[in-house]
């Protein structure tokens, strides 16, 4: 965990769960597994309060137990779990593409809560989809349930590991100091068969009404959570890598969209589609596809025949790029996907952008250079690149300092004389990929602390507005006059308007910022996780 | 100052040097050789166009401090994504932070009781839905982790609690008659320096109470003591907690009399 992550990780920790939970996250970031009273002497912070952060962080699947011998239980935090709520955002925009309103709010109510079981989320989706209706419509259970069965279907949602059932056996033994958790491959996203039926409740606005109404309300809430729960000890969280590898397959459409046509983009992304449940999110190539499959599985609108997908494929396959390639003959040719390449080609990509942007599109051309011919002499760049040797020498030395590019000695002789060596420049791509993805985290640190910084200068007036329009909401629910509302209005003064507006500017602008640093981060630890999972 | 040293074929030494930075003038090359000076062309035992500047040329300013730590940026950055897509993960981002805030699991440090409503806070809505609990599941979590109820202190601790309720109701009450009372005797400056210590110091024994039971007993027994020596005349004299306030300023003028 470089220093970067640790900062990151406090801070998103920070905004999503409060102080307490922060310190503790972060105390266990950086020590590694812990023992309860180990935490609780180190961080300062009492017993109740430990517990209660652990919990949550337990519930939200940032922190895991384990036991040890001697029956003591260790606490261990998961940072890149963390850094994942930057995507969270992301995440469920993308179910919103792909499932509409109820599986966008499903995959919300998940990652907001962390774990829970169906019938839980079921009912809250309805009660947020019936609130947002028209007055008199609400929403059915049944509908919210199939969603959630397409979701578990297509491996966006997965249940938890659960306790396992207590045998005879184990009533014998002292029940453990902590409940191991498992769950089968199979189980993981079988979803349960429950017998859900009802409608989504609106809740009525009980602001100003009298204070007898509410309170009979409660207890009838409390009742409700009584009645044993059918799908009681399964819980449902949505799965990570299935959105992440839902955003490898669109990068990878979209990339041989730019290169390419629409047409052979959707092949790629055909082919895609039917390797998805085949192929593990890890693994270098996707299942052989033979050119017939590819050719039934096409989607309906497309009419090409086979003769004109042959010679895409071909194309597709003999391209410098290499993200598609040919293994066999069989079934009228053999193609696989190279997911590695194609991540390592975004990542390149992504890298040559950077430093474009940084330093100009002549050390750009140099940086490409030295990455597509590997090694070379000082010399040989000059001359290739067709840049002056001062210029040359000037931009491959900042390139140098910035440790995107590398120095290779090859010596003539057994003593090293600098005069008979052979200086190489080369590009290490993982390690310049892994300090740009160091750069990326130390950058959202920054975004995120100006903003804090920001909405901390202007709390006076963040506040001010905030009394005002309470104000203004009570005052129009027990109806006032138009003059009056003005009046009220103006208590906030032009100026100060303006610094609102100029404060909400910047915010989103810091936030979009977050949002955007985020998907290169995304490609970057793609490649890296795939490179390492290779080698 | 010397750069290089190297040797001839064949002959002595060879000193590649930089004369040394005047300000005025830039560094330049200087091949001074060792031995045979001035005798023939010099050769080098390397290709010299490999060191990558050539004899009397002008190198580059040195350097006499570490690099600014806001660099000007020669290139500025290409403009945001600007799109549906984008600003809906936007408004999503916003909302999610909003709502994180409003859970049970969003854990804030507990401020101190305020024991005076100000009325910056009176129209900031309190968001904490109080009615979402949050119970996590035990079955899941390692058993210590479940809340102990203490029992070494069972009926102490009742005691402690109750007459901690009664000592805030009687201090705040005994806190707003002591502003009164000092108002009174005209002396306004001071009596908020007095007023503001009295609180602080009874935030501070508030404070106390929370931690340590056995202590703040004996603490809190002392107070109600001195409380009901010092106040006995005027708690029965005025008995109403609630129009305390609004009855005071009238109470005041009167008493100036």
């Amino acid at each position: 965990m470089t220093q970067a992550e640790i900062k990151l990780c406090s801070l998103l920790l920070q905004e999503h769960f409060g102080e307490i939970v922060d310190k503790i996250g972060t105390h266990l970031i950086r020590t590694g597994g812990q023992p309860l009273r180990v935490i609780v002497h180190d961080t300062g912070t009492s017993l109740d309060q430990v517990k209660k952060a652990l919990c949550v962080l337990i519930q939200h699947n940032l922190v895991t137990y384990q036991i040890h011998k001697r029956g003591i239980v260790e606490y261990e935090a998961h940072c890149s779990r963390i850094l994942r709520i930057l995507r969270y955002p992301r995440y469920i925009y993308t179910a919103k593409t792909l499932y509409s309103d109820t599986g966008e709010l499903i995959v919300e109510e998940l990652l907001l809560n962390g774990k829970m079981t169906m019938s839980a989320v079921v009912k809250k989706v309805a009660d947020r989809l019936t609130e947002t209706m028209e007055d008199g419509k609400t929403m059915d259970y049944s509908e919210v349930s199939s969603t959630f069965g397409r979701l578990a279907d297509t491996h966006f949602v997965q249940r938890c590991p659960f306790v396992p059932d207590p045998t005879d056996s184990a009533d014998a033994q002292p029940p453990p100091p902590a409940p191991t958790l498992s769950i089968n491959e199979k189980d993981m996203y079988l979803v349960p068969k429950l017998n859900l039926i009802g409608k989504g409740k609106r809740r009525r606005s009980s602001d100003d009404d009298a204070a007898g109404e509410p309170k009979p309300k409660r207890p009838k809430q409390t009742a409700e959570s009584k009645e044993p729960i059918p799908d009681d000890g399964i819980y449902w969280q949505a799965n990570l890598d299935r959105f992440h590898q839902h955003f490898r397959d669109q990068s990878i459409v979209s990339a041989v969209a730019n290169r390419m046509d629409q047409t052979s983009s959707e092949i790629v992304r055909t082919m895609l589609r039917m390797s998805e449940i085949t192929t593990s999110s890890c693994a270098p190539f996707t299942q052989p596809l033979s050119s017939n499959e590819i050719f039934r599985s096409l989607p309906v609108g497309y009419n090409i025949s086979k003769q004109v997908l042959d010679q895409y494929l071909t194309l597709l396959a003999d391209d410098p790029l290499e993200f598609v390639g040919k293994s066999g003959d069989s079934g009228g040719g053999m193609y696989v996907i190279n997911l590695h390449k194609a991540l390592a080609s975004l990542a390149m990509a992504t890298l040559e952008s950077i430093v474009q942007e940084r330093f100009g599109s002549r050390c750009a051309r140099i940086f490409r250079l030295v990455l597509r011919k590997k090694h070379l002499e000082q010399k040989q760049v000059e001359d290739f690149a067709m840049i002056p040797a001062k210029e040359a020498k000037d931009m491959l030395y900042k390139l140098l300092s910035e440790n995107l590019i590398s120095l290779q000695e090859i010596p003539k002789t057994p003593d090293h004389a600098p005069s008979r060596t052979f200086y190489l420049y080369t590009v290490n791509s993982l390690s310049a990929a892994r300090m740009l993805l160091r750069r990326c985290y130390k950058s959202i640190a920054n975004l995120i602390e100006r903003r804090q910084f920001e909405t901390k200068e202007n709390k006076r007036l963040l506040e001010k507005s905030q009394r005002v329009e309470a104000i203004l909401a009570s005052m129009q629910a027990t109806g006032a006059e138009e003059a009056q509302l003005q009046e009220i209005e103006e208590m906030i003064t032009a100026p100060e308007r303006q610094q609102l507006e100029s404060l909400k500017r910047n915010v989103n602008k810091l936030d979009a910022s977050e949002i955007q640093v985020d998907e290169t981060i995304f490609v970057l630890e793609s490649y890296a996780e795939s490179t390492m999972k290779r080698a | 100052m010397l750069l290089w040293r190297g040797k001839r074929e064949g002959r002595g030494p060879v000193f590649l040097e930089v004369e040394p930075c005047d300000g005025e003038k830039l560094p330049r090359i200087k091949v001074l050789m060792a031995g045979n000076r001035g005798r023939g062309r010099a050769s080098f035992t390397f290709n010299i166009e490999a060191i990558g500047f050539a004899r009397g040329e002008k190198l580059p300013d040195v350097v006499l401090k570490p690099p600014p730590l806001y660099p000007d940026t020669d290139y500025k950055p290409v403009p945001l994504k600007a799109g549906e897509a984008e600003e809906y993960m936007l408004a999503l981002k916003q909302e999610f932070r909003a709502t994180m805030r409003r859970t049970p699991y969003f854990m804030d440090t507990e401020e101190e009781k305020q024991e005076i409503e100000r009325y910056s806070k009176r129209y900031l809505k309190s968001y904490k839905d109080d009615d979402l609990e949050w119970v996590p599941d035990w079955r899941r979590l390692p058993r210590e982790m479940m809340p102990r109820k203490k029992h070494t202190k069972g009926p102490k601790c009742q005691r402690a609690k109750s007459t901690a309720k009664v000592s805030t109701l009687i201090s705040t009450v005994d806190v707003l008659k002591k502003i009164e009372d000092l108002e009174k005797k005209g002396d306004e400056e001071k009596s908020d320096e007095e007023t503001d210590e009295k609180e602080g110091g009874k935030g501070k024994r508030k404070d106390d109470d929370g931690e340590d039971d056995e202590a703040a007993d004996d603490q809190e027994e002392y107070d109600e003591e001195e409380q009901e020596e010092e106040n006995d005349y005027i708690n029965s004299y005025f008995e109403d907690g609630d129009d305390f306030g609004a009855e005071s300023d009238d109470n005041m003028d009167e008493a100036t009399y």
